[in-house]
């Protein structure tokens, strides 16, 4: 009953904050509690998530480090309220794409593709509780009712697919059916809606800042964009990303979530020193999964970004990661520049020493190359590539 | 026999089923019980400015390239980043490097495990040098329970009977 008290004191809060008011996303409804599925639809449904949950649960792609865990699960309970994410199980993904989503049994997965583009709580919060605001509704089966049909498109290329020679063809089945399941579940323009009403309602509700809702379209199209220009595209390409591919971008979507986040909450704090903390170890791991990628416009695009709020040691180094992958003679003599910056912030980072060789060597600098592969050893003398770098340190010259 | 339109010829101690589709140009791919089981692949001499394997759309998904300043010790990023282009992964990582002559030149011997979209552990050897500007390389995938300790020997004995005529 608190907890209806409290509803009732946003309500007020709300009505109370004046005429500007009419746009704002109003307070979630009261919180329902756990759900059964009715119906053989929602039944069989149901049974197939909680299938993959269970081989969710035993994935190797699953990250299980309990801090992590912890703090993504925090930030959903303070976006969404304790009594609704008691509905929820998060697994967090080692996948470096943008995308989360809600099955409606209540199993959350979020990516690490996503824990690497959000700038604060609030952001993350944002996404969240839009998927959470999907699942509230039940999108997922008004729309696996309404397109029924594309299973049986799966069962044939299933058949189709085991019967063709090569793991290729079943890779590209197990795109048949993100792509179907992706279409299954491509939300219509009123449910997108719905959900975000709903997910900047909750964040209106919460401690957070719900601006920052927002800005989280703005920064991935953004993005896209930046991926596009680079790989000289005349469209941006925003089915490219499984999260837009199932949540259609528009460009006035920004401006509605805008103008849902209650103007109160714009002084509010997003957590962005926190979230920074928070990530501190993964933020290397995650963007090294991004650069490794070959996606160059879109890794460049989110360094820059993410150095808004300071360049960083491991920041440069990614830079010089990144140009030191795409490897053009332009690119190594940056590639050098940035790892120089690295070492002049952090001179411990061993694999900063190790790129800094490599790129002298690549541009004619042989002498000072083995110099910085020297460090490296120093530094890290258990480091697996360390007999081939010992190697490029007898030669005279160093050839090909 | 040779292998992958090249000049590397080897002598098989076994039969091998050759796949009758390649992943791109230069390479061929062997299996004993399927190539989601044992993959053996051949890169047959790389050449500058190209990619391992075949790209899906050279415009929208490149593919690292191959270059003539690439060191041999950065073949196994080359490698790993192949891989999590292509299969859209995550997790992959190198677990070892170590000189090796392959082919009668100096080359690299590294391993490394990585797990794709069906969810099945894998791990993975290769031998690579660099000979005159191109790449050559045998590599080999195998899921981590039993099929990669089964057959590891039979791809080492590939390995060392490779010649280049």
């Amino acid at each position: 009953m608190r907890r209806a008290g409290a509803m009732v004191a946003g309500a007020l809060a709300a009505v109370l904050a004046g005429p500007a008011m009419a746009e704002v996303a109003p307070p979630p409804p009261p919180y329902v509690g756990a759900y059964q599925p009715q119906g053989v639809d929602e039944i069989g449904l149901w049974r197939e998530f909680d299938e993959s949950e269970r081989r969710l649960a035993a994935s190797e792609l699953v990250i299980r480090d309990e801090k992590l865990n912890a703090y993504v699960r925090h930030v959903l309970c303070d976006t969404v309220g304790t009594d609704r994410c008691k509905a929820v199980r998060v697994y967090i993904m080692r996948e470096p794409t943008f995308n989360a989503n809600m099955s409606s049994n209540g199993t959350m997965r979020v990516f690490s593709g996503l824990l690497l583009r959000m700038r604060s709580e609030a952001e993350l919060g944002a996404i969240l509780g839009h998927e959470f605001g999907h699942y509230e509704q039940r999108h997922g089966l008004k729309l696996f009712k309404a397109r029924r049909t594309g299973t049986d498109l799966l069962a044939w290329s299933a058949l189709l697919a085991s019967m063709a020679p090569s793991y290729n063809v079943r890779r590209s089945y197990a795109d048949v059916q993100l792509s179907v399941y992706g279409n299954l579940f491509r939300y219509s323009r009123d449910n997108e809606r719905e959900a975000d009403r709903l997910g900047v309602g909750y964040l209106n509700t919460s401690k957070l800042r719900p601006q920052a809702a927002s800005a989280v379209w703005q920064n991935l199209m953004a993005e896209i964009e930046a991926s596009s220009r680079s790989k000289g595209l005349s469209k941006p390409r925003f089915n490219a990303i499984a999260f837009t591919a199932s949540h259609p971008p528009e460009g006035e979507r920004a401006l509605t979530m805008a103008a849902l986040a209650d103007p109160d909450g714009a002084s509010r704090d997003d957590g962005a020193d926190r979230y920074r903390e928070a990530m501190a170890h993964w933020l290397p791991i995650f963007l090294d999964d991004q650069i490794k990628l070959n996606d160059f416009g879109a890794s460049d695009y989110l360094i820059q970004s993410l150095a808004a709020s300071g360049w960083t040691a491991p920041l440069w180094f990614a830079r010089g990661e990144l140009y030191r992958l795409r490897g053009q003679q332009r690119d190594l003599v940056n590639a050098a520049e940035f790892y120089e910056s690295a070492i002049r912030l952090d001179t411990a980072l061993a694999d900063a020493h190790r790129g800094l060789g490599l790129s002298l060597i690549k541009t004619g600098r042989p002498t000072d190359g083995q110099a910085a592969l020297r460090k490296y050893l120093e530094l890290k003398p258990e480091a697996s590539d360390a007999a081939m770098i010992r190697m490029m340190l007898t030669k005279e010259g160093v050839t090909n | 026999m040779t292998v992958a339109d090249s000049a590397v010829s080897v002598t098989p101690s076994r039969d091998w089923n050759r796949l009758g589709v390649s992943a791109g140009k230069n390479t061929e791919t062997w299996t004993l019980d399927g190539d989601q089981l044992n993959d053996v692949t051949f890169y047959g001499g790389i050449a500058a400015g190209k990619p391992l394997i075949k790209e899906r759309s050279k415009k929208k998904e490149p593919l690292p390239k191959f270059t003539k300043d690439t060191l041999i010790v950065e073949v196994p990023e080359l490698l790993e980043s192949t891989y999590r282009a292509y299969k859209q992964i995550g997790t992959f990582s190198v677990a070892s490097t170590e000189p090796a002559e392959f082919l009668g030149h100096e080359g690299v011997r590294f391993t490394y495990t990585y797990t794709d979209s069906d969810n099945l552990p894998r791990k993975g050897e290769a031998s690579a040098a660099i000979i005159k500007g191109s790449l050559y390389m045998m590599t080999f995938d195998a899921p981590r329970l039993y099929y990669f300790d089964q057959a590891v020997g039979d791809f080492r004995a590939l390995v060392k009977s490779a010649i280049l005529t």
